[in-house]
């Protein structure tokens, strides 16, 4: 088996999903299901290999390299597996809808474009699989028409000034050295200039920062996570958008090198990366307290979580970039079973996610809640949750380090983080159930499997954190840190060590015991709310329960200073610049005469700079 | 081994005593500044065991698994937190576990209110979790001041350094920090301007309202044990620890005391106040208390 054939059966199946999409739709279901799991396996079976492949097509004279290791194996399983998951879930919810051929197909080409980034050798074919990511994302994005070509449309925008950026750090990169292979400049660019190397840092910081929304670049997110179809949502948020995590990761770390990256000066690259990141948790975490829409307060708990990620690479120690890669791997697992639960929940109300109009629905979708405080769980960081052991990582290193501040900042992003997710279950799962949905069904399987293994993943990796830590200590030791002493179930190092396993015992065994005196005591009666609410009397059967502005104490003090001033900076300037173009426009009057008086004018200044000048 | 069993079943007894004391310690006190005569000291127990033979209501199951949930969270945490010379799983993960398992007790009542479904519940949760974020601004700077100090995430080390250096409070770059912590004490324990979350007159005791016999009784249990964990980790971090547990109880209980006498001349806040105090003073103190640290480190 080759790195090829991998990327081939992962195109090629994309395009036989829609060709056999024309002939049954059952068919091609089964067919997308299968094909997302064939490459599962498939990358599965690459584990531990290492391969470098060169194939000339006479591309400007550059060969296309395949290239696989550790970093790039992490990667591809983890989209490979979310993916198939994400295939699966979208069974029942696009069932019924028009233009699903089209669907099927681009959340395949998007899958199959991710596996091409990580596989990816050399720069050329890194941008190709890049770009066709982007704008199949873009065609998934506007899926449902209305708002969402306006989230679109913002989200290409910005992806298109990060490839640009990216194209230039590529041609700067290609006219020095004349190569675009990954593993050649990294060899090369050590002797380089520190301002030239800042150079490229920045410049390919610029790509990789809006993917990763990093603040001030990550307006786009917001919009375009609660306007695509959910399934996608979930292929977006989890994986998709760590396509920048990856490009940090390969930037620093392999291209530009360890050596060159982290410097002690503290004005130095990686020090304000960090510093970014941590203005990246604070903030729309703070915002998403404020969201009303339950796709909206998850997308900004996206960004928020991002920052962890950036925070933990950019600090640059063993512990911090073996955190921020965990982190990576925990958030596309418990952000993907959130985006499925809300999806779960649109699907049985025809779509509703206001968190002010849900609730209740625990009785009627338990797998979709148990999914939801899962995920939520993992979200805050709770122990024995996935979601625990990589933020402990970050802090432990950012503290032990002496920068408390940031520290702080990724603490207190956690305690801002319970507010807005406990709003999230409390309204839409908890509480009083509204009289329209009392005849909800429960979650079709196709949507509960994935939510189960997604919640077992959550729980496995938060208890055994040594199964994905072996991996990324590997990736570690590759990019020159020193390897941690990493255990099945925990991590232990000369001050502080993490014992998750005990901390699972004495949960189990102290809530078991609890139990049992909760059980050997007087019994308890069922009792339905409004009986004990208004103890018998008539309650009214309009909504009574508490949950519009939820915090609203809170939300008086805090909204002043929430803003989202950078966006509204950047609708200004699109508003000037297409100011700009309307006044250009107006040239063009239609009159020949006016032409002619144009060419003329500008010959006559052609003609005068040249007699005052004399420039040519 | 067997002494190790010994002492993780042996903790938790302890602690919840001393829990339980406190509880009626409180109301007592709390009397005789009132220049009422009070409750005898053993009253909660006696409550405790009325009500777990008393029947009650249920909402549904994370009605009930929310507060059994809440409940082992905090049965784990003074596992983890060292007492004197007992600290049966210490080694599993310092500062920082404590810190996320103490999440546990809050969040699973608030999931066991969430079911309950009544509007007075939904207002004390959100008061609760807005008075939580309140006062963890001050507690993390509070604690990442300690953590810089003495470079490293385990109480245990840390109450060993103070064995041999003396208090932390004492010596002048946590004295600002230590402060703070002992302001926002009331807050975490839900003491008298801080009891905005159950507020009897105004929304019916709040997240405890659908709360009766077990339940009400498992709470109270709950109650003493958080008041037991917060006054621990402040001997701990501040006043030394405990070379025995006779010392460690002597500190926690004149902490307390202290902290009561205060506070119990005081009429309750409005949330906003809370938090506006909160982000005033305590927070400017630990912050200044963390440059100072910072200052000196380097």
């Amino acid at each position: 088996m080759s790195l090829e054939l991998l990327l081939i059966i992962a195109f090629g199946g994309a395009l036989l999903t829609y060709l056999l999409g024309k002939i049954s739709h059952r068919a091609r279901d089964s067919f997308a299901v299968f094909i997302s799991l064939v490459l599962v396996v498939m990358v599965a079976y690459f584990y531990g290999k290492t391969v470098e492949k060169a194939f000339y097509f006479g591309f400007f004279g550059l060969p296309l390299v395949l290239r696989l290791n550790m970093l790039s194996w992490f990667f591809a399983i983890a989209i490979s597996s979310l993916g198939a998951l994400c295939t699966i879930f979208s069974l029942s919810y696009m069932k019924g809808r028009e233009r699903t051929d089209l669907y099927y197909l681009m959340i395949l080409v998007v899958n199959a474009a991710m596996l091409g980034i990580v596989l990816a050798g050399d720069l050329v074919s890194f941008y190709i699989f890049w770009e066709i990511m982007s704008w199949s994302t873009f065609l998934l994005i506007s899926y449902n028409k209305g708002p969402a070509l306006a989230a679109a449309m913002k989200y290409i925008i910005m992806s298109i000034v990060g490839s640009l950026a990216m194209l230039i750090g590529m041609l700067s990169l290609y006219t020095r050295y004349g190569t675009l292979n990954i593993s050649e400049i990294s060899g090369i660019i050590a002797s380089a200039s520190s301002g030239y190397i800042l150079f490229i840092l920045i410049i390919f910081s610029i790509a990789f920062g809006i993917k990763n929304a990093v603040m001030p670049l990550h307006t786009w997110l917001p919009d375009s996570y609660a306007e695509a179809p959910s399934p996608f949502t979930a292929v977006l948020s989890g994986m998709l958008t760590r396509m920048g995590v990856y490009g940090f990761l390969l930037l620093m770390y392999v291209i530009v090198g360890l050596r060159n990256v982290i410097t002690p000066r503290l004005l130095s690259y990686h020090y304000i990366l960090a510093w970014l990141g941590a203005v990246t948790i604070v903030i729309p975490t703070f915002i998403a307290m404020l969201q009303n829409d339950a796709k909206k307060l998850l997308a900004w708990h996206g960004i928020g979580q991002g920052g962890y990620m950036i925070l933990g690479i950019a600090f640059g120690t063993s512990l911090g970039v073996a955190g921020g890669i965990f982190h990576t791997l925990n958030h596309a697992i418990y952000i993907v079973l959130l985006f499925m639960s809300v999806g779960a929940v649109q699907y049985r109300t025809g779509g509703e996610r206001d968190l002010n109009s849900l609730g209740g629905l625990i009785k009627k979708m338990p797998v979709a809640f148990t999914g939801a405080l899962l995920g939520i769980s993992g979200l805050i960081g709770m122990p024995l949750t996935n979601g625990f052991v990589s933020k402990w990582l970050i802090y432990k290193t950012l503290i032990l380090e002496g920068s408390p501040f940031l520290a702080f900042a990724a603490l207190i992003g956690t305690w801002g983080t319970i507010l807005s997710v406990y709003k999230f279950v409390h309204n839409m799962f908890l509480g009083q159930l509204p009289e329209k949905y009392k005849d909800i069904q429960k979650s079709p399987l196709s949507m509960q499997l994935p939510m189960i293994v997604l919640s077992f993943a959550i729980l496995l990796f938060g208890i055994l954190p040594g199964i994905p830590l072996k991996v990324i200590n590997a990736i570690g030791t590759s990019f020159g840190f020193e390897p941690l002493n990493v255990s099945l179930w925990g991590i232990a190092s000369e001050a502080g060590m993490l014992n998750t396993i005990n901390i699972f015992a004495a949960v189990l065994v102290t809530a078991a015991l609890v139990w049992l005196v909760f059980r050997s005591t007087a019994e308890s009666v069922p009792v339905a709310q409004e009986d004990s609410y208004a103890a018998g009397a008539y309650v009214p059967k309009d909504k009574y329960h508490y949950t519009v502005e939820f915090y609203n104490p809170l939300y008086k003090m805090i909204k002043p200073f929430l803003r989202d001033v950078i966006d509204e900076f950047y609708y200004g300037v699109a508003a000037s610049v297409q100011k700009v173009c309307n006044h250009v426009r107006r040239m063009y009057m239609g009159d020949v005469g006016y032409y002619v008086t144009y060419i003329i004018l500008f010959l006559a200044a052609l003609i005068f700079v040249q007699l005052k000048w004399k420039p040519w | 081994m067997v002494t190790k069993v010994m002492k993780i079943i042996l903790s938790p007894v302890l602690a919840l005593i001393v829990g339980v004391f406190f509880l009626g310690l409180a109301r007592k006190i709390m009397a005789r500044i009132h220049w009422r005569y009070g409750p005898p000291l053993i009253q909660p127990i006696i409550d405790m065991i009325r009500l777990f033979y008393q029947k009650s209501v249920s909402h549904g199951c994370i009605f009930d698994l929310g507060i059994i949930l809440s409940l082992a969270g905090s049965i784990v945490v003074v596992l983890i937190l060292p007492f004197g010379q007992i600290c049966p799983l210490a080694g599993s993960g310092g500062l920082l576990v404590i810190l996320y398992i103490m999440l546990l007790a809050p969040l699973g009542m608030a999931l066991s209110g969430g079911q309950g479904a009544n509007p007075n519940i939904s207002i004390g949760i959100s008061r609760k979790l807005i008075l939580a974020l309140g006062y963890e601004v001050p507690l993390l700077l509070v604690l990442l001041s300690v953590m810089t100090h003495y470079k490293t995430i385990s109480i245990v080390e840390m109450v060993n350094i103070q064995q041999s250096t003396g208090w932390s409070i004492i010596s002048w770059p946590l004295f600002l920090s230590g402060l703070s912590y002992f302001l926002i004490l009331p807050a975490i324990l839900g003491l008298r301007p801080f009891d905005m979350t159950s507020a009897p007159q105004e929304i019916s005791s709040g997240p405890m309202v659908e709360y009766g016999g077990k339940y009400l009784a498992l709470a109270a249990i709950e109650h003493a044990f958080v008041l037991f964990i917060s006054i621990a980790l402040f001997v701990n971090l501040f006043l030394g620890g405990g070379a025995n547990l006779i010392t460690f109880f002597i500190k926690m209980l004149v902490v307390f005391v202290l902290g009561l006498c205060i506070n119990a001349v005081f009429p309750r806040f409005r949330i906003e106040q809370a938090i506006k105090y909160l982000w005033k003073w305590p927070t400017l103190l630990a912050f200044v208390g963390l440059i100072i640290t910072i200052a000196i480190r380097s």
